[in-house]
């Protein structure tokens, strides 16, 4: 089961698939995992992926293998 | 791109008498509010230090608890434990010699400099940095995402950062 974590002011939000699923509801899981890490991707947030039981940011395009992402919000000074 | 407006919910309490009278469907069984994409809304007219409308004592505080919940994970158990009992956390500059940057929860970055002179060689002329996330999130969560920064993006701290010469809540954080 992979999921990505989605930290917003409500603390965080959860979105899960299951790679292993292979029925058009699992498919369509995964593509709107990838699309929302895209999305968030192109609005300026970073991502993290947990590697080795903890988060590094992450640069790769979307892995469904992947255990859990995080959506980093965009930094600015002031 | 939306505005924060479309972000305000009816009052709660008057949802919930409703429903309880059955005049009114959840939306969200469970009490999970439907996923929010920051990144899609105007924040700008949010006030400093504030999740926005339509959030009450219980929504800060179910916040903060998840956002905890979140930070442990990201920082791992053994520096969640460090910043729990020292209340900072120090990280080493890969880019900068002798500098370490101090980590609070909710507060600007501290410079600690191993030495006067290195101090010297500083690129910002003050002390603090100031750093905030574009969208509201609970302080100890944002402490979380800024050591991935830091440690794994410091370039782009670097960048950003505003220096400032006094510390201070941060404001985009509650």
């Amino acid at each position: 089961m992979g999921r990505i974590i989605v930290a917003n002011r409500h603390g965080d939000q959860v979105v899960e698939w299951d790679p292993a699923v292979v029925t058009e509801e699992g498919r369509a899981a995964v593509a709107e995992a990838e699309k929302l890490i895209s999305e968030a991707r192109a609005r300026g947030c970073a991502v993290s992926k947990k590697v080795d039981g903890k988060h590094v940011l992450d640069n790769a395009p979307f892995d469904p293998q992947v255990e859990e992402y995080q959506i980093i919000a965009p930094i600015a000074g002031g | 791109m939306a505005s924060w407006l479309q972000s305000i919910r009816p009052p709660n309490r008057l949802l919930r008498l409703l429903r309880s009278l059955g005049l009114a469907d959840d939306p969200n069984p469970g009490d999970r509010p439907e996923l929010e994409r920051p990144w899609l809304i105007n924040w700008q007219w949010v006030p400093k230090r504030s999740a926005g409308p339509g959030f009450g004592p219980h929504e800060y505080a179910r916040a903060r608890a998840r956002g905890a919940e979140v930070a442990r994970a990201t920082f791992g158990d053994e520096q969640w434990d460090k910043l729990r009992r020292q209340g900072f956390l120090d990280l080493r500059s890969r880019r900068i010699p002798g500098l370490t940057y101090r980590l609070r929860v909710g507060r600007r970055i501290q410079l600690v400099w191993d030495s006067v002179e290195e101090a010297m060689g500083s690129p910002w002329p003050y002390d603090y940095l100031c750093i905030n996330p574009t969208y509201p999130l609970p302080a100890v969560e944002y402490a979380a995402q800024l050591y991935l920064y830091l440690r794994d993006r410091e370039d782009e701290v670097v960048r950003v950062a505003a220096p400032q010469p006094f510390d201070q809540p941060l404001g985009r954080v509650f």
